[in-house]
């Protein structure tokens, strides 16, 4: 097993750069530390010749080889007109400053290596460091960009050189960082290596055309053409809106109306799309909450007015834009307050934070998060709860895009500590996070043996953390709850603890924050979180 | 030799501060970038678990307070005891902090020589036994100050580039020029520390130098004073041309990047801005993106391919 890696075999055509042992994964609690199954599936032979993985063996992008010597020429020089552009202050004036301050100011101490999840779960495979794709990328820059002297390349050892399968190699790298930003969160220099994974991303799609077909064709193509990436239309919307009306009288005795384009109402919720289709039981209780403490409220049915996922926030400038701004009018033409954004972590950050500077005019349409809202009325006392009802062991993970990308910390916690007697923190915790192992589009990546390179490494971390929350309740007999308001979390929970067993191993079972709440009411005949669940 | 020296000194602080400046506001001048905030947010009243204004229901009718005192000492505290490194690699930290150390003290150490030869051009004595009791504390700034910068920064550049061979990380990205780095400023402390015991314990040569560069009357000097003050000077030349300036960029990248909240509201000056940059010419050519519109346009279009212009 090779752990030094160096430039050149990014740069040699063929072979491998990294083999990945689980052996020398960080190693997991027991019962975890003995795993039956390989822990990555291996490509077959016919999907190695269809799909490049001459990375680590896994694969997000799979780009095909070109064919011919010209077809590889034009790849690379696409390419690099499409580096030249990320320093263009026309093209990428929305990420040129701290582009180019992160390029320039790095002095590669490492120091964001050790804060990095993915770099430590993989056993400290020099690949994932997160200085990896800023060297290459900095290296191609030099070489093929500012057109540096040879001379100058070697003292600053910036040489490369390019073929076609560095890029490969180069873009499929851009999806090994969950853009968690830990690392950039502990850089003295203020530099952010994420936001190159991110920036090498963005040459790839809005240059090459080239992204996941998860997170583009579809994703936010679809959400674009249909309304929801989900590809559910507003017909469908309106049918498990149904569904759920009737649910929650089942579970509840309530008849409750969920508010569907209602004009005028003070506030659009939206939710992501996934939670209609995978976890119904968080739109449900929201709609719970909302009645009962009487908020005027709508969902809408307008395109991406559904669903607030925004996958260009990971990916692609123009259609991150696009998105946000059809939320805007989707809200706009309903006459809102303002727009309120359910459990999801990356549509908190997209939709309230990174969209404020594309927004203008009659577009500037209030937006927050719900988590504020949620607290107040639980300590308002406008619904009453018992927090007896949620006596088990619960703790809290905090997705990245809303606590440590976005300053909201405390509302979660404080309901839970008034919710959940048993409630505990993770180790570390809050903007010191670490991230599901699922960020920037992973956990709805479905490629090949990506989900396999997600549960075992990505997520690692995240696992570990979990299970070491619990270690005082470590047996299945014992039902545990991870608290994940975030929707991309939560998949990728779903994923992870199925790949490890946990349900039968440990008895956890994750879901969102408003399922707590809502099991928490005084009044509700019969328990809301059902541990079947899992 | 004298009139060397005063030339050469001109000539590098001139340098120095005209490379400093253009590279700073090449910095600031570029366009404000969509926001990518981090936290804590040191100005922000949670800051301490890292909270931000959208902990509170309906953010935008509430005050933001903001202490931007505590977000700049914050960031010059660390300059000075550079915090990363003391929680995360300690070792590294005993060598780094000497070394960066040794230039803030060598600098303020001239800088101070030269207020003290302009105190000196008035009549002040400075010297341990001066008669003003002025003179004689700033005879020994000076000379803790001096003193310090070469101990340091000697000790910061023997240890550095042990350190970095030591680490298997920092070996890998270490490139040749760290090293002469290293080199060039171990000799650059080295021969300052070797005249100020040597030759100079009361480094009295170096307000004579700054006397001489006030009043343009090249001073006479021990020829290994003179040796360190070209190698400075030739230091404070180079200086420029390499990652130095992240002293002050840092700052700028906390203050306008990582800590950069401040919201979009209607009418702003930043909507103003921010409408410019919507009306930028995009050049990018993926299917869907509308080469050669604005960035407006680009982001109104839905991008769907049956939407979409031909691409060439
Ligand atoms: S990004 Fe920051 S922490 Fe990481 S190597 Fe560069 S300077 Fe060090
Ligand atoms: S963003 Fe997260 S996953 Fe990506 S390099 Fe940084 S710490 Fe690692
Ligand atoms: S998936 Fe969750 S934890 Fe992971 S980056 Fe997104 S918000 Fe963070």
């Amino acid at each position: 097993m090779k752990k030094n890696i160096h430039i050149d075999d990014f740069t040699r055509p063929g072979g491998q750069v990294t083999e990945l042992d689980p052996a020398e994964l960080d190693p997991l609690p027991p019962p975890y530390d003995k795993i039956d199954k390989p822990s990555i599936r291996k490509l077959t032979e016919e999907q190695r010749k269809r799909m490049d993985a001459s990375l680590d063996g896994i694969v997000a992008i799979g780009l095909t080889p070109p064919k011919t010597p010209e077809e590889e020429k034009a790849f690379i020089d696409k390419f690099l007109a499409g580096i030249k552009k990320l320093f263009s202050a026309d093209d990428n004036w929305t990420f040129l400053q701290p582009l180019v301050h992160t390029l320039e100011y790095c002095v590669k101490c490492q120091i964001c290596s050790d804060a990095c999840p993915v770099y430590i779960s993989s056993g400290r495979q020099d690949i994932y460091r997160p200085t990896m794709r800023p060297e290459l990328f900095r290296r191609i820059v030099s070489k093929y960009i500012k057109k540096e002297h040879p001379f100058l390349r070697k003292i600053k050892d910036s040489d490369i050189d390019l073929n076609w399968q560095t890029l490969a190699r180069l873009g499929e790298l851009a999806y090994r960082c969950t853009l968690c930003r830990r690392c950039a969160q502990v850089c003295p220099l203020g530099c952010d290596n994420a936001l190159i994974s991110r920036e090498i991303r963005k040459v790839f799609s809005q240059q090459m055309g080239i992204a996941p077909k998860e997170l583009h064709e579809k994703g936010s193509v679809q959400q674009l053409r249909v309304g929801s990436s989900t590809g559910m239309t507003p017909a469908a919307l309106k049918n498990i809106l149904e569904f759920a009306e009737e649910e929650i009288e089942e579970k509840t005795g309530r008849k409750i109306k969920i508010p569907v384009d209602k004009k005028g109402a003070d506030i659009l919720l939206i939710h992501n799309a996934g939670e209609f289709l995978a976890w119904p039981e968080n739109l449900e209780a929201f709609a719970i909450i909302l009645d009962a403490a009487g908020v005027d409220w709508t969902l809408s049915t307008e395109i991406a007015g559904y669903d607030s996922v925004n996958y260009g926030v990971w990916y692609d400038d123009f259609q991150f834009a696009r998105v946000v701004i059809r939320q805007s009018q989707a809200a706009k033409s309903l006459g809102v307050r303002k727009i309120s954004f359910g459990e999801c972590g990356h549509a908190h950050k997209a939709g309230i934070v990174v969209a404020d500077r594309v927004l203008t005019g009659d577009l500037i349409i209030p937006r927050e998060s719900s988590l504020p809202m949620l607290e107040e009325i639980v300590m308002s006392g406008r619904i009453k709860l018992d927090p007896g009802r949620n006596n088990f062991p619960v703790t809290l993970h905090d997705p990245c895009n809303m606590v440590r990308l976005m300053g909201i910390v405390e509302p979660q916690r404080r309901i839970l500590r008034k919710i959940c007697p048993q409630f505990r923190e993770m180790t570390p915790h809050g903007v010191e996070n670490y991230c599901c192992g699922g960020g920037s589009g992973f956990a709805i990546t479905q490629s090949t043996n990506f989900p396999d390179w997600r549960s075992a490494v990505s997520g690692r971390m995240k696992m570990k953390q979990i299970l070491e929350a619990f270690q005082d309740v470590p047996g299945a007999e014992v039902k545990k709850y991870v608290c994940a308001p975030c929707s991309n979390c939560k998949g990728q929970f779903r994923d992870m603890f199925e790949y490890y067993g946990v349900w039968e191993k440990s008895g956890i079972l994750y879901g969102g924050l408003v399922e707590l709440i809502v099991n928490a009411m005084a009044d509700l005949k019969k328990p809301f979180i059902q541990w079947e669940w899992h | 030799m004298g009139t060397l020296i005063i030339v050469l000194t001109y000539i590098a602080y001139v340098l120095i501060v005209v490379v400093y400046t253009i590279k700073i506001t090449a910095w600031l001048k570029m366009p404000p970038h969509i926001r990518w905030d981090l936290y804590p947010v040191i100005h922000e009243e949670n800051y301490r678990y890292g909270g931000s204004y959208y902990e509170q229901p309906e953010w935008w009718t509430k005050p933001r307070p903001r202490n931007t005192w505590r977000s700049l000492f914050y960031s010059l505290k660390d300059n000075f005891y550079m915090g990363e490194y003391y929680k995360r690699n300690r070792t590294y930290w005993l060598c780094l902090l000497p070394w960066h150390l040794g230039f803030i003290f060598i600098i303020t150490f001239h800088i101070l020589c030269f207020f003290a030869a302009v105190a000196m051009f008035g009549g002040l004595d400075i010297a341990a036994n001066a008669p003003h009791v002025a003179g004689r504390v700033f005879y020994t700034i000076l000379l803790l100050t001096g003193g310090f910068a070469f101990v340091s920064g000697t000790f910061g550049s023997i240890g550095m580039p042990i350190i970095r061979l030591a680490d298997r990380g920092l070996r890998t990205y270490s490139m040749p020029m760290n090293y002469f780095n290293y080199l060039f400023f171990l000799v650059v402390y080295g021969s300052g520390l070797l005249a100020w015991l040597l030759l100079d314990p009361t480094l009295d040569e170096y307000r004579a130098y700054w006397l001489g560069l006030i009043t343009l009357t090249p001073p006479e000097l021990h020829p290994m004073t003179v040796l360190h003050i070209i190698l400075f000077d030739i230091f404070l030349i180079y200086l420029p041309f390499t990652r130095s300036t992240h002293y002050i960029t840092r700052i700028l990248a906390y203050f306008f990047i990582r800590w950069d909240d401040e919201p979009n509201l209607p009418g702003s000056e930043l909507e103003k801005q921010i409408v410019g940059l919507l009306g930028r010419k995009v050049s990018w050519e993926g299917k869907h993106i509308p080469t050669g519109r604005s960035w407006a346009e680009a982001a109104m279009e839905s991008g769907l391919p049956e939407t979409k212009k031909d691409t060439p």
